[in-house]
């Protein structure tokens, strides 16, 4: 497939996927912020605590978090949204990969892999802290 | 809550409408407006940055993406330099004294402002560098009803060590910096000015993205911070390219190069003094 023709395909489909991740994205945060207004004190004593440096981690482990967020509590819920927000670039890199692998596009199929293997290592080093 | 919650809205709109007018995004606003008004640690902003660039990016590329003036394939090739830069970065961020970051972060509001001062017109190159032409990174300008205009891309081994290092501030600050990679685009690769803005742009959201990631994983992302200021700085950015077409960007680009020094004396100042 010549590059013009791949272009094209991908100007169809990224907005697609940026729009779709994000728009879910914005009504999980917007939910959770309800939720949180819902609970008296529950924002503002969370705010304090990060103002005097108090470092508190919003989620153990992701079933735990999905767990949580399902009973409705709003800084799962929150932190579910802001987990979406992260995926948007994921998603598109992931589509761009598969993408490539299917028109046979090595050298572009390199650097979409070495891309995503480069977010997941992120969050590898992120969790070794 | 509610005067705390929106002043941080509003605190992320008018950053993100700051950004967006400027076309530095809405992090280099928002960093210095969580520290110094909001009176959130460093580490703090710079994750709700983070993700509220990834957010800002995904919205302002789908109309550039769509109308042809992102290079798709340029930004997957930077993408590997940006991303490298970018977790090392964010990696870093939570190692290094927060005085280093502040004073990191003053030089590259000081680099911004330079840049913003500094925008000259185009230089099409017809043809390319070898290994860029092997790839097919050159493209075509769109200019609907008129004849095509192709672009060369050249110097991409230069173009992809200066990514590195927009990858690594980006990292470590929280900010886009599409400065640093507009300028590698514009400057070194001879990438036409809107292609570059268009395409480093798309690039910011992995970069970010990134960043993010590690923050996220950490824990170190403050859901209460993020939440509004991601919603926030997206509608400001929203907003503000909206406004653009009908702005005077010479008046606008002076008043923003005033802020940037501003903020850069006072995230300095911050940095030697410990205030």
């Amino acid at each position: 497939m010549r590059a013009e023709e791949e272009d094209r395909i991908l100007r169809v489909w990224t907005p697609v996927i940026l729009r779709t991740v994000l728009a879910a994205a914005a009504i999980v945060l917007i939910l959770g912020l309800i939720a949180m207004a819902t609970v008296p004190g529950e924002y503002v004593d969370h705010f304090r605590a990060v103002q005097d440096n108090d470092r508190v981690k919003d989620y153990g482990n992701f079933l735990s978090l999905l767990i949580r967020a399902w009973h409705g509590n709003p800084r799962s819920i929150m932190t579910l949204g802001l987990m979406i927000l992260t995926l948007v670039p994921l998603a598109r890199v992931a589509f761009c990969l598969m993408f490539f692998i299917k028109s046979r596009n090595k050298a572009f199929v390199i650097f979409t892999a070495y891309v995503l293997a480069g977010l997941a290592v992120g969050v590898m080093l992120g969790r070794i802290g | 809550m509610l005067s705390i919650l929106g002043g941080l809205l509003a605190l992320s709109v008018g950053a993100g409408f700051v950004g967006a007018l400027s076309g530095l995004g809405g992090g280099v606003f928002i960093v210095p407006a969580l520290v110094i008004l909001a009176h959130v640690p460093m580490y703090v902003a710079v994750g709700a940055s983070l993700i509220s660039v990834v957010a800002t990016s995904a919205g302002a590329s789908v109309a550039f993406v769509r109308d042809g003036w992102t290079n798709l394939h340029i930004a997957m090739v930077l993408e590997c330099a940006t991303v490298t830069g970018a977790v090392i970065g964010a990696y870093m961020a939570g190692l290094i004294p927060v005085w280093v970051l502040e004073l990191l972060f003053a030089l590259m509001m000081l680099q911004s402002a330079y840049f913003s001062l500094r925008k000259k017109g185009d230089d099409l190159l017809p043809k390319g560098c070898r290994i860029a032409e092997r790839l097919e990174l050159g493209g075509e300008l769109p200019n609907p009803g008129a004849a095509e205009i192709h672009y060369g891309v050249t110097n991409l081994p230069g173009g992809f060590a200066l990514m590195v290092v927009a990858g690594l501030m980006s990292g470590l600050l929280g900010i886009g910096s599409g400065a640093l990679k507009v300028m590698a685009m514009d400057y070194i690769m001879h990438i036409p000015l809107k292609v570059s803005s268009a395409t480093s742009n798309f690039m910011i959201g992995v970069t970010a993205g990134a960043g993010a990631l590690v923050f996220l994983a950490r824990g170190d992302v403050a859901t209460v911070i993020a939440a509004p200021v991601a919603i926030g700085v997206t509608a400001g950015a929203l907003t503000g390219s909206r406004i653009l077409p009908y702005a005077d960007v010479r008046w606008l680009r002076m008043g923003f190069v005033v802020i940037l020094v501003l903020i850069a004396i006072e995230m300095g100042w911050r940095a030697m003094t410990g205030v």
